[in-house]
């Protein structure tokens, strides 16, 4: 009997399998934006869920390099600190369905809220003439990536004193450098196509309303 | 200069180098992509080097490893002891430390004597091939003669220096010293030819007196 599946893959093989899928979501969700009526925010809310969880799932191989950070500070930037919110809870509880549930996730659904929260207070900030600016959102989520991970890392004390805690956030220094690099490429690539899709919908959008006098 | 400290300042000359190249559009999306690839390839050699940077000294005394980095938790190590300031060349100013590639990366100054211990290996089940290797670590610093006798090989010096050379001996043999072998804290029981290790065995040699 042939076996179809007993195919095995490098790492690096498995890498270029998993990035092209990722693509494929990516170029699907941006296809599928297009056919959403303006003001879909929740729905485009949930392809931006789509495309956290299967990034940080599909990139699981590369250390700590996932896009889930720098998506839930652009729906800060775009949506707001309670959809910001909704957004990286569900996203740390979805994908951890695949990378393993536990006390981390609480930790991690916080940290990802505080970064959806600081993208909601700075929005105006990571504007430029009213276009977003990837270098600043990449400057951003560099501080989003070190204050994540040391508030991922709280969740250590459940298993040692607090003695041990700096001890513990220096020893992480190396993986949050490759955090804080992986979300300036993210920031980099994505920020202006994905912000051009969310501010399609956001309902925070300024709408100036005059008064239409008709000639008599 | 540590390999850590060199990569870095390779990493951001390279990246004013190419920035520079580049036209304002394309600069960050090409250079958050180079950076990233490069800290992804050295990622290895970054957390090691960061490690040992931050490594600290084991302070539990019940510990066989007490006094060791915390890096080599679990490792096996050899150290060599020498009294007061009698190590061998640059270790006479307290405790090296040498990790298995034979880097050298912290001293312990307030340590009751001088030498190196080097450590960071796995594997070994018998004490003098962990012995051997720890000297080809040292670069050579740490090579030792012995005598064989039928019951194994009696360890005469080590970089050069023989218990005698630092220890008082007489010729009437009512004074003497030789070079000792403790395992985990522990006179061990047989000579280091025939000496079985655990996974995290931490050997001492160091000048015994009668």
């Amino acid at each position: 009997m042939f076996d179809a599946h007993a195919v095995t893959l490098s790492p690096f093989e498995t890498l270029i399998l998993n990035v092209s899928l990722l693509m494929v979501i990516g170029w699907s969700m941006w296809r599928a934006e297009r056919t959403l009526s303006p003001g879909s925010d929740l729905l485009i809310l949930a392809l931006m869920g789509v495309f956290a969880v299967s990034g940080r799932v599909l990139l699981d191989p590369l250390p700590n390099i996932q896009p889930v950070t720098v998506i839930v500070l652009l729906a800060g930037i775009h949506f707001g600190s309670s959809r910001a919110v909704l957004l990286a809870t569900s996203v740390a509880l979805l994908s951890n369905v695949f990378l393993g549930h536990g006390i981390w996730t609480l930790y991690q659904a916080a940290g990802w809220s505080l970064v959806g929260i600081s993208g909601s207070l700075l929005s105006d900030k990571m504007h430029v003439s009213g276009i977003i600016s990837p270098s600043r959102v990449a400057a951003l989520s560099v501080v989003a990536a070190f204050c994540f991970d040391w508030v991922v890392s709280l969740s250590a004390l459940h298993s040692f004193g607090a003695e041990l805690l700096p001890a513990y956030i220096l020893s992480g220094i190396p993986f949050d450098m490759l955090h804080a690099s992986g979300n300036v490429v993210f920031a980099a690539w994505l920020s202006t196509p994905l912000s051009e899709m969310m501010s399609r919908h956001s309902r925070s959008r300024t709408v100036v309303m005059r008064t239409v006098t008709t000639p008599t | 200069m540590s390999p850590l400290i060199s990569f870095l300042l390779f990493l951001v000359i390279s990246s004013l180098v190419i920035g520079n190249s580049l036209d304002r559009d394309n600069r960050l999306k090409v250079l958050s992509v180079y950076v990233l690839a490069m800290l992804l390839l050295s990622s290895s050699m970054i957390s090691t080097e960061w490690a040992r940077m931050t490594s600290e000294l084991v302070d539990d005394e019940t510990d066989h490893h007490h006094g060791l980095p915390d890096v080599w938790e679990g490792k096996q190590v050899v150290c060599f002891n020498f009294p007061g300031e009698n190590a061998p060349g640059e270790y006479d100013d307290g405790r090296h430390h040498i990790d298995s590639d034979g880097t050298k990366f912290l001293v312990d100054s307030n340590w009751n004597g001088s030498g190196a211990c080097v450590g960071g290996f796995s594997g070994f089940e018998i004490g003098i091939e962990l012995l051997d290797e720890a000297v080809i670590a040292s670069g050579g610093d740490f090579a030792y003669n012995y005598t064989q006798f039928s019951f194994g090989i009696q360890i005469d010096s080590i970089g050069g220096i023989e218990p005698c050379d630092v220890a008082p001996c007489s010729e009437d043999f009512s004074s003497g010293a030789w070079w000792g072998i403790n395992h985990n804290g522990q006179l061990a029981p047989v000579g280091i030819s025939d000496l079985p290790l655990e996974n995290d065995s931490v050997i001492t040699l160091t000048i015994v007196t009668w």
